[in-house]
């Protein structure tokens, strides 16, 4: 016999209490799960010393110290110390600031990364779910397209010919990303705009930019947010990718991609300068994504069909 | 009958998205800074030379002019040639501004048939070994909803897809290449040297399958025909693989068209540390050497590919579920 399936069972637990915020319910069904919380605690671990290990450190990420050089990390070999938790790399930089401060640019490239990717997928998949006719085919044509070009070979196309800055680099993995939101906000906005609602504020005559705004927008987007979760781990991997093609925020300040980048040349006499910026993007990804899925499960529980 | 017109109506959709690429990637390359030019000709050509050479090939004319003329050349059949890499495969790289060997530039088609068979055989390999991690894992996860083997196919996914493949890639070439010498890595010279690039690549497809099919089989099971299977007197087995699972891998299909992209862009990144002569390590080289016409051939035949990949993706899926509309 098929066992019952958590969503329903969500669905029916969850019908008396329909006053309270979606959004709400959503976060409250995410903290139930034991996934959400372990990627919580990680993550805010690794959050909280990103912020303030690299201000109360005596030392600084950047400064070379060539006697200390290539230290191998705590308990893994000769010469090891307390005050390079993670080892040093070939010029003596502390490895564990180092992976830090990449974490800082990580993560605030995939914040805003994703941020822009809403903005604009969000936007154009309202327009065109809204809208409906000409404009609507058109921009999904637009999606299709960019759809079916590798996002990485579109990002790497335009920054290796221009200059890898941070907000170049922000806005062409957003360009390259909006086509998902773009085809999930016209497919849930479609369905909505033909409801009673919105067709009484029509017949009020709310302008359609009020509609879009103050009506389809609080309704389709909260479900759409939560799934970008996932995202934001994604285009940091993105942006370490980059980094380690050489096409990401430029040495000396320390990413995840020169780092391992870096690294990659020590190889066989000093493994950790490679792995270890590795080992620790992927338990801050793991811990990111972990949060997502449970968030992403969460949503579907309590929005059903909705996106 | 059905599917004909499906056919004609998918392939004109084709082409307006392939037509709709070759201009994205056309107008890009050129809007973007950075001059071509100066890359073929080497930093010490006197300016004067560079805009001879530039004007000679057209480049300064208007955008759209450009663009008109090189629609005009892909629809015969004619990507144009490498900027840069000279016919013989020999080296590449900005070559003397007084270069006379011009003509001798390789064709981009050829350089991308030369490429794509082993890109071919990468992502292939790839596919099947993604199958072999996630159909276990997903289907699992699936038959059992909220119990461990759905927490496995959770932590597991989540940890596959956190792992950077840039990354992976050099862990498993300093493990399994260098220290046991199990494997052989970098370079290409035989199937072996196709199977840990695959594998990377495996790890990477393999969290959206596994979520996929947990979530599909999961719903399939809900289904009252499920639920008289036992009735009919059909064994577990029977009911899973037979009713089960055909039904559940009708996203993952769908699942795999989309993912062609993304599968690309990890070919990229993994031919480019296992230095795999395929059509990634092409594009990266293109790219970094600023080779307009081999990024825009690259562009546009695989784009070509997804829509098709695409194309043949809904006809089988409609073979598998004769219920699906085209």
């Amino acid at each position: 016999m098929a066992s019952v399936d958590p969503a329903l069972m969500g669905k029916l637990a969850m019908a008396p209490d329909r006053g309270r915020s979606l959004t709400r319910r959503v976060w409250a069904e995410a903290f139930r799960q034991p996934e959400f919380k372990i990627g919580l605690v990680v993550f805010l671990i690794l959050f909280l010393l990103a912020c303030f290990y690299p201000e109360l450190s005596s030392i600084d990420p950047l400064k070379m110290n060539v006697r200390g050089r290539l230290l191998p990390p705590l308990f893994l070999g000769p010469n090891w110390s307390f005050t390079n938790p993670l080892g040093t790399d070939q010029l003596g930089r502390d490895m564990l600031l180092r992976c830090l401060v990449g974490l800082r640019y990580s993560f605030l490239i995939g914040v805003s990364t994703v941020i822009v990717m809403l903005l604009i997928g969000c936007t154009i998949g309202m327009v065109a779910g809204y809208k409906g006719g000409w404009i609507s085919t058109i921009l999904m044509r637009l999606t299709d397209a960019q759809l079916s070009i590798p996002m990485i070979i579109l990002a790497i196309a335009i920054l290796g010919v221009s200059r890898p800055t941070i907000p170049a680099i922000v806005l062409v993995l957003g360009l390259a990303g909006w086509p998902t939101y773009a085809r999930v906000t016209r497919s849930v906005v479609m369905a909505e705009s033909r409801k009673e609602f919105v067709r009484g504020a029509k017949v009020l005559g709310a302008s359609d930019i009020r509609i879009m705004a103050l009506l389809l927008a609080p309704l389709v987007l909260p479900p759409i947010v939560f799934v970008s979760v996932l995202d934001i781990a994604r285009m940091m991997i993105f942006e370490s990718i980059l980094g380690f093609i050489g096409l990401g925020v430029q040495p000396p300040t320390p990413t995840f991609g020169n780092l391992i980048a870096d690294g990659r040349k020590y190889l066989l006499n000093a493994w950790w300068i490679a792995t270890m910026p590795g080992i620790f993007l992927c338990v801050t990804l793991t811990s990111v994504n972990l949060m997502g899925a449970a968030l992403e499960r969460a949503r579907n529980r309590i929005f059903g069909g909705l996106a | 009958m059905f599917v004909l017109s499906f056919l004609a109506r998918r392939l004109l959709q084709g082409f307006v998205i392939i037509f709709l690429v070759m201009f994205l990637i056309f107008t890009l390359l050129r809007v973007v800074p950075g001059d071509p030019v100066r890359l073929m000709a080497g930093g010490m050509a006197p300016e004067a030379l560079i805009e001879q050479i530039a004007t000679q090939m057209g480049l300064r004319d208007p955008i759209l002019v450009q663009f008109g003329r090189y629609a005009a050349h892909v629809v015969q059949g004619d990507f144009g040639q490498s900027f840069v890499r000279p016919a013989d495969g020999a080296a590449t790289g900005g070559a003397a501004f007084n270069d006379a060997s011009r003509s001798e530039r390789a064709e981009v088609l050829t350089l991308v048939a030369q490429t794509a068979p082993r890109t071919f055989q990468l992502a292939l390999t790839a596919i099947l070994m993604a199958l072999l991690i996630s159909l276990p894992l997903g289907v699992a996860g699936g038959l059992y909803p909220g119990r461990w083997p759905d927490r496995l196919a959770l932590y597991l996914g989540s940890i596959f897809v956190s792992l950077p493949n840039f990354w992976l890639g050099i862990v498993l070439i300093l493990l399994l290449s260098v220290k046991l010498a199990w494997l052989p890595a970098i370079g290409y010279q035989g199937f072996a040297w196709t199977i840990l690039p695959a594998f990377v690549l495996a790890i990477e497809m393999a969290p959206f399958m596994i979520r996929t099919l947990t979530v599909s089989v999961a719903q399939v099971m809900q289904e009252y025909f499920i639920a008289a299977g036992p009735v009919r007197g059909l064994s577990r087995s029977r009911v899973v693989l037979r009713h089960g699972l055909k039904n559940a891998s009708v996203p993952l299909l769908n699942l795999l068209g989309v993912q062609f992209s993304m599968l690309l862009g990890g070919v990229l990144v993994v031919e480019y540390i296992f230095d795999y002569p395929g059509l990634g390590l092409l594009t990266i080289n293109a790219v970094l050497q600023r080779d307009f016409p081999l990024i825009q051939g690259i562009a546009i035949i695989t784009s070509a590919a997804f829509v098709l990949i695409n194309i043949a993706v809904d006809l089988l899926a409609t073979t598998i579920d004769p219920r699906l509309d085209y």
